[in-house]
């Protein structure tokens, strides 16, 4: 299997930079900090894991820190192979060209859980630690493992959408203005964009047998950052893929899906035509 | 079975054309030498067979098969050393050969490859800390995972030692015994010499000739090369320079370099006595001198400078019927 070859190359290769023992460092030092704020003060106050998750983990680390992870992680894939002339070795090699797009997302992607599940479990197990020793009182680990996982899933999304951008560039340079792109589009103006688009659109939406504000949810769902704070959300109450936001769960979830596939198939078509 | 046929190729970047109307066949077991100066279309004509650049035009075929649409089935039987490549830095010689093993899903022992190269040694150690010469034998490890059937390797000698280009051509040569088609370029033609069955030269995207290396030796015909040393020891300075003038002027002349305190003159066979006839004419003194065999670079040179010899230099000035032609030396 030549994508196992790649994506086994790419992540050995990836977790022996110096960069992945710092992001380890990083999600460790920030969950310890934020454990650390919130700790229970007074006596038989529990430790608030969805408090430390919801407003403290997910709008600091998960949907700030770890997109902008995935997208330095993912930039430079082909981009920075074609650059170095190292692509000229795997493509020597009997691989096609959708081996290597696909290969990348697959080695990155688990590269970049990796940090996600060392950062974030090293310090949950030191709060798990404590809750068994009676040092606070019931650390809820389901949940933080669970939300652990939503953050892998939303970082290999932003791995694959950077990896898709990495692959149509010509040059590194192009890969990072894309990479940085991808970054202020997703995490910080997709409101104000979509919303724009919303009333630039107008006409074209009043025709349609779909209400402005169906729109403007479907718009929001699109974004895999919003895609996970719904689904972390239905999890941490207990309602993931039942109650009553199903339908945006499933569709939140399908979105995901579609950006972890349709970047890198985007990108792997101009990475096809173009030479090397 | 032919290992490579191109038909009618031409590839253009933008407005450049850096391949023309290239028509090229190997035949299977061949050891095929590519050749020609920087620039003149060799990586981009080996870029084509391996499909990493397609053709503007025209076919391309490797091992029966079309490159543009089978690369891939193509590469798993060709073993290819790159030109212009870099090794990723942090892993090590072994996981770069283990990688090339199981990319080829072949069950050659990385360790056997490592030493056939010579890096054995280095195998634990991080590549990214490789000579370039270690890392030119790195490749070749890797192009040789899989006993391939067809050898692709550009400039294969580049960032070698002479000692390293030696083993380099010892595996050549032993990958040829084994039935493998080679196909090699270099700027060198020193390099090809000794074991390519035959050679094509590539000058500005056309091949100019191609032949054995004797064929082509003999299409250039009675061209020799004169080492005439001059001056010497009263050294009457800049006696040299109006040599050269001297010699530039004479019939049959085509090329005239200093070196030291000698004079290089490629010239038709016949037009040696001329030479130093003019020289002392122009009064310089001719301590010694003797003629050699055209060299291979004096070869590879008439073919990509200037221009091609193709009707030969031996029909000018053959009068004096120039005896043996090699190392004829004379004391004066």
């Amino acid at each position: 299997m030549s994508l196992v070859a790649i994506a086994e190359k790419d992540f050995q290769d990836a977790v022996r930079s110096r960069g992945m023992i710092a992001l380890v460092a990083l999600f460790s030092l920030l969950v310890a900090v934020f454990a650390f704020v919130i700790r229970p003060t007074g006596q038989g106050e529990q430790f608030a894991t969805e408090l430390l998750l919801r407003f403290f983990v997910r709008p600091f680390l998960v949907t700030t820190l770890v997109p902008l992870v995935g997208v330095v992680i993912g930039y430079n894939a082909v981009s920075g192979e074609r650059e170095s002339g190292s692509l000229k070795l795997l493509l020597s090699l009997p691989h096609s060209r959708a081996d290597v797009v696909f290969g990348k997302v697959v080695g990155r992607g688990a590269a970049l859980s990796v940090a996600v599940f060392a950062g974030f479990l090293l310090p949950a197990a030191v709060l798990a630690v404590l809750a068994q020793t009676g040092g606070i009182a019931a650390f809820n680990a389901g949940s933080y493992f669970g939300f652990t996982v939503f953050a892998a899933v939303l970082g290999v999304v932003f791995v694959a959408i950077a990896v898709g951008c990495s692959a149509a560039a010509s040059t590194q340079r192009r890969a990072l203005i894309g990479g940085v792109s991808i970054y202020v589009l997703f995490v910080l103006l997709w409101g104000a964009v979509t919303g724009q688009f919303l009333g630039a659109a107008g006409g074209i939406v009043d025709p349609l047998p779909l209400s402005t504000e169906q729109v403007r949810m479907f718009l929001r769902v699109s974004n895999p950052k919003t895609g996970v704070e719904i689904l972390s959300n239905a999890f941490l109450g207990g309602q993931l893929f039942t109650g009553e936001t199903v339908n945006r769960q499933i569709s939140a979830a399908s979105m995901l899906v579609f950006w972890t596939i349709a970047p890198p198939l985007v990108g792997l078509w101009k990475f096809d035509t173009d030479g090397l | 079975m032919t290992a490579i046929e191109l038909r009618g190729v031409r590839k253009e970047f933008g407005d450049v054309t850096a391949v023309r109307d290239l028509d090229l066949t190997v035949e299977e077991g061949e050891v095929y030498g590519f050749l020609g100066p920087n620039g003149a279309g060799k990586s981009t004509t080996i870029d084509m067979l391996l499909d990493l650049v397609r053709p503007t035009s025209g076919t391309v075929r490797v091992l029966g098969r079309d490159a543009t649409g089978d690369g891939v089935a193509i590469r798993q039987r060709t073993g290819v050393l790159p030109d212009g490549f870099s090794v990723y830095e942090r892993l090590t010689g072994r996981k770069h050969v283990e990688f090339a093993v199981r990319s080829k899903e072949a069950d050659d022992d990385p360790d056997d490859l490592l030493e056939r190269v010579g890096i054995l040694d280095d195998a634990d150690r991080k590549a990214g800390g490789y000579s370039k010469g270690m890392r030119q034998r790195l490749a070749l490890a890797m192009a040789l995972v899989g006993d391939p059937d067809l050898l692709v390797l550009d400039e294969p000698s580049s960032g070698l030692d002479p000692a390293g280009a030696k083993e380099m051509r010892e595996i050549v040569e032993r990958e040829a015994d084994r039935g493998a088609t080679v196909f090699f370029s270099s700027h060198i033609l020193e390099q090809v010499d000794a074991v390519c069955d035959r050679v094509g030269i590539l000058r500005e995207g056309e091949l100019v000739a191609e032949d054995s290396v004797e064929g082509l030796r003999e299409a250039v015909g009675g061209e020799e090369t004169l080492e005439i040393a001059v001056g010497g020891a009263d050294g009457t300075e800049g006696a040299g320079d109006a040599g050269v003038e001297a010699v530039r002027a004479v019939d049959g002349v085509s090329r005239v370099d200093r070196d030291g305190d000698a004079l290089v003159v490629s010239c038709a066979d016949g037009a040696k006595t001329r030479v130093i006839a003019a020289l002392e004419d122009a009064g310089v003194a001719v301590d010694d001198f003797h003629t050699r065999e055209a060299s291979l670079e004096d070869l590879f040179l008439a073919y990509t400078e200037g221009d091609a010899p193709t009707t030969g230099a031996s029909d000018e000035g053959s009068s004096t019927g120039g005896a043996d032609a090699a190392d004829e030396e004379v004391e004066r």
